[in-house]
């Protein structure tokens, strides 16, 4: 009797999560060019001005990058909690909680340097984001309540809370009944780099940086990829896991409320339910497709900001913004199955066991 | 003459290389008591899989009331009345006992439940209601709604593997009224698996005995055999290749002073006044079927298990208070029984796996190089043989043997002050198990004290200085080697102390 058994590979390919992320690019690519011909339109004339429009000049590059700014920061997060085996599906809330936090940083108090100003008002996006994260943080190491449900839940109660704060408290009566926070003064604007780049880019590289120390340099990611591995060789190394596990999911939920005090100063400006264009999920994605490696969220959120300003700007041809959407998720799909293949390989054996 | 319910013959079986049962022959009398006794590994779980139709043999055939059966699966050894206990209960836990007993539909007491309920629970001496859900009992009353759902299911040969390993000796006793009532009054034939002498002695009727894979002993009458005939069929004939113990022993480097500790996931208390001393060079064995409390005084030494009541002092110093890091900085290294999940954690590298021992001192940081840790590993590899094709993988990826010496390797090449090595060997093939040895002696020649668990003789004899038997939780007997015999040894370790 023939069976088949899957086995991890005793040889793993570094370059394997890249190899991935091109297959499963080139699967997204596909997909969408066969969306596009059923719809009558041709492929490549769409893809090419998507390109032309997304990084054909500073201009658009620098918007590129701007989209990919909240993608990146967030997906860095989800990364840090996703080395002791974590998954933050609340990045979404997170970003809201961000710029809500720096938004009441802004309104009570008062400070006239702007420079100290902002990093003051970025600091506090931080701990926004970290104190949305911190319920179920506590609740999945006291109790071990599963952290994927709790902090998906907490994206629609802070989603709920944004509603109420733009459309009550917060509501700028000039906004002529739109639901919206009033803007923030243009003094705590980020400033740009050149064309529309903003600041906020210049934040995403250090913190790119930042986290590839954490998790590959330091004690501490050492400490979270043992806790991640087993909790019963934690304790036999003795390191507190449960403890380590917190303060991954602080920095992390952190981050991505970091996303939202960045968006918010550099893009929108205004607490408003349009704050996150679905920022913190589609992170998520980031975060999947480059196996949580920081330089691969940062390469790989690049061009996703990319795809989405091209997604955008086609819509002036007749042709669903959703292309976009469409092209991210079939390229995780891919990326995902040919991982698969790379860390597995399927073994025919003769007799059973 | 007795009525033989169940018959197999010539039964084989391997698992990859190895083979776990070889031309077995087994045969149960009909409403009789059967022991089924042997060291781990023996293959007696084998053996009752078989019979429950979940293995399928490779030779031999199964024979129920005289008639062949050609292939036995779960399914048609339920319709023949066989059922098993496993040793992990296999309980629903948030039905109630008459959920849980009434599950199969091959369940015989649909309509008339509460009265048939009721006269078991009283041979039983179970007091909950049938309405209670599983997770409210306790672990004894959970094997008895095991035991109780084979009678419910209509199963007349009950294979028990290994009942009393959870129970204390109160409910063991009241285990073998019940069983002995079943056998008698509802003609059930009953196999116990164990390997505590007392039991096997008390409980049967009949012993099999099976020793590495072979049936040396079939059907003896429980009253003519005597414990050490037992024990000599069981352990076998040890030939013990001793390795040479006149090094210079020093002072106490390991003293263990009056430890109890109790066990909150069983209502067993799991140590009762500990005290040993370890000496430089010296090899201290504990011997020990594995469950009686072996793992916990491992823990209790290394710092891992803080809630105990007691002193641990290494070098003269009390360290009871302090943790694994503070241990470890006293150069106490301790390799635990459970390699991958433990020792080494699974899906994370090799090369993170080498760095657990110590990825805190300044010799890798203040920031993890990670060519200082490929050196170190590379170290390890090149020192202890290791073969390791690719640091960046899984440790998982290693064959056991290597698994062992990585994680050997980085507990002892700092030339440990204390060992305390748990079942270093077992599972490897010969070679790997000569390699592991030399490496512990190496270390006792350079002054460390170890303190080797194990339930494998033959390595404990070969290697230790004194042998303390632990029981129950209890120091049982402490022999110096040179007046250690196996039988002694053996029958401590069941139980049977003269």
């Amino acid at each position: 009797m023939n069976k088949y058994l899957i086995s991890k590979k005793i040889v793993t390919n570094d370059l394997s999560t890249f190899y991935s992320f091109l297959i499963g690019l080139s699967v997204g690519i596909t997909i969408g060019s066969i969306i596009l011909l059923v719809q009558g339109q041709n492929p490549i004339e769409v893809f090419s001005l998507m390109l032309r429009l997304s990084v054909g000049s500073i201009k658009s590059i620098s918007s590129s990058l701007n989209k990919a700014t909240p993608l990146i920061l967030a997906g860095l997060g989800i990364s840090i909690i996703n080395s002791v085996k974590l998954w933050n599906i609340g990045a979404e809330g997170q970003i809201f909680m961000g710029g809500i936090a720096l938004n009441f940083m802004y309104i009570s108090y008062e400070i006239s340097n702007s420079k100290l100003s902002i990093i003051l008002l970025l600091l506090s996006a931080f701990i926004g984001g970290s104190i949305c994260i911190l319920l179920p943080a506590a609740a999945k190491v006291l109790f071990g309540v599963n952290e994927i449900i709790t902090t998906l839940l907490f994206n629609y109660i802070i989603i709920g809370f944004t509603v109420y704060l733009v459309n009550g408290p917060w509501k700028d009566p000039n906004s002529l009944n739109f639901p919206a926070a009033t803007y923030v003064g243009k003094e705590v604007y980020l400033p740009t780099i050149f064309g529309r780049l903003s600041y906020g880019f210049i934040i995403c590289i250090l913190c790119t940086a930042g986290v590839y120390y954490l998790k590959e340099k330091s004690v501490f990611g050492y400490e979270l990829r043992i806790s991640g591995g087993s909790a019963l060789t934690a304790i036999y190394a003795g390191i507190n896991a449960k403890q380590k596990a917190f303060i991954a999911m602080l920095i992390g939920g952190g981050l991505a409320g970091l996303a939202g005090g960045v968006e918010l100063l550099s893009q929108t400006h205004r607490v408003s339910t349009g704050l996150s264009q679905g920022f913190g999920y589609t992170a998520i994605i980031v975060a999947a497709i480059t196996g949580m490696r920081p330089l691969g969220i940062f390469l790989v959120g690049s061009l996703f900001g990319a795809l989405t300003i091209g997604g955008t700007v086609i819509q002036t041809m007749g042709v669903s913004s959703y292309i976009a959407d469409v092209i991210q998720a079939t390229t995780l799909f891919g990326a995902l199955i040919s991982q698969f293949f790379f860390t597995y390989k399927i073994m025919k054996v003769s007799e059973d066991v | 003459m007795n009525q033989i319910i169940l018959e197999a013959k010539n039964i084989s079986k391997s698992f990859g290389k190895t083979q776990a049962l070889k031309n077995v022959d087994f045969y149960l009398n009909k409403a009789q008591i059967h022991g089924l006794l042997g060291e781990n590994g023996a293959g007696k779980s084998s053996l009752m899989n078989i019979l429950s139709g979940i293995y399928q043999p490779e030779t031999g055939s199964i024979y129920i009331e005289g008639k062949k059966i050609k292939k036995l699966n779960p399914d048609l050894a339920a319709r023949f009345g066989i059922g098993m206990v496993h040793q992990e209960f296999r309980l629903i836990n948030n039905f109630s006992i008459k959920d849980n007993l009434t599950l199969s539909r091959s369940n015989i007491y649909r309509d008339n439940f509460e009265e048939a309920f009721e006269k078991y629970s009283d041979i039983f001496s179970l007091s909950a209601e049938s309405k209670t859900l599983i997770n409210e009992l306790s672990v004894g009353e959970k094997q008895k709604i095991e035991i109780m759902k084979l009678i419910f299911n209509n199963n007349n040969i009950m294979l028990l593997d290994e009942p009393t390993a959870v129970l204390t000796p109160q409910e063991t006793n009241q285990l073998k009224i019940s069983l002995k009532k079943l056998s008698s009054e509802d003609n059930k034939t009953i196999v116990l698996i164990t390997h505590k002498l007392k039991e096997i002695q008390e409980f049967t009727e009949s012993i099999f005995v099976l020793k590495d894979g072979v049936m040396v002993a079939k059907d003896l009458k429980t009253q003519n055999v005597t414990k050490n005939d037992l024990v000599t069929l069981m352990m076998g004939e040890i030939k013990i290749s001793k390795v040479r113990k006149d090094n210079v022993k020093g002072n106490n480097k390991l003293e263990v002073k009056n430890i109890f500790f109790e066990n909150n996931h069983s209502n067993v208390p799991t140590l009762e006044n500990i005290s040993l001393t370890v000496q430089s060079g010296e090899v201290l064995g504990i011997a020990g079927v594995s469950g009686n409390g072996q793992v916990e005084l491992a823990n209790i030494i290394s710092g891992i298990e803080r809630e105990y009541k007691g002193k641990v002092i290494v070098n003269g110093k009390n360290i009871s208070n302090q943790g694994v890091r503070a241990r470890k900085n006293l150069n106490l290294s301790y390799i635990p029984e459970n390699r991958l999940g433990v020792g080494l954690a699974p899906g994370v590298s090799i090369i993170d796996n080498s760095a657990v021992k110590d990825y805190f001192k300044s010799r890798l940081g203040p920031h993890l190089s990670s060519n200082k840790m490929l050196d170190y590993l590379n170290l390890l590899i090149k020192q202890f043989s290791i073969k390791a094709p690719d640091p960046k993988a899984e440790v998982s990826t290693l064959s056991g043997g290597n698994m062992q010496k990585l994680l050997m390797g980085r507990e002892l090449i700092s030339n440990p002050e204390v060992i305390i090595a748990a079942q270093p060997t077992r599972g490897l093939d010969v070679s790997a198990v000569e390699a592991l040895h030399e490496l512990i002696i190496k270390q006792r020649d350079k002054g460390a004290a170890v303190m080797l668990v194990s339930e494998d003789l033959d390595e404990l004899f070969k290697l230790s200085d004194r042998i303390i038997v632990l029981y129950e939780g209890q120091i049982v007997r402490e022999f110096k080697i040179d007046e250690a015999d196996i039988e002694s040894v053996g029958l401590a370790m069941a139980g049977s102390i003269e």
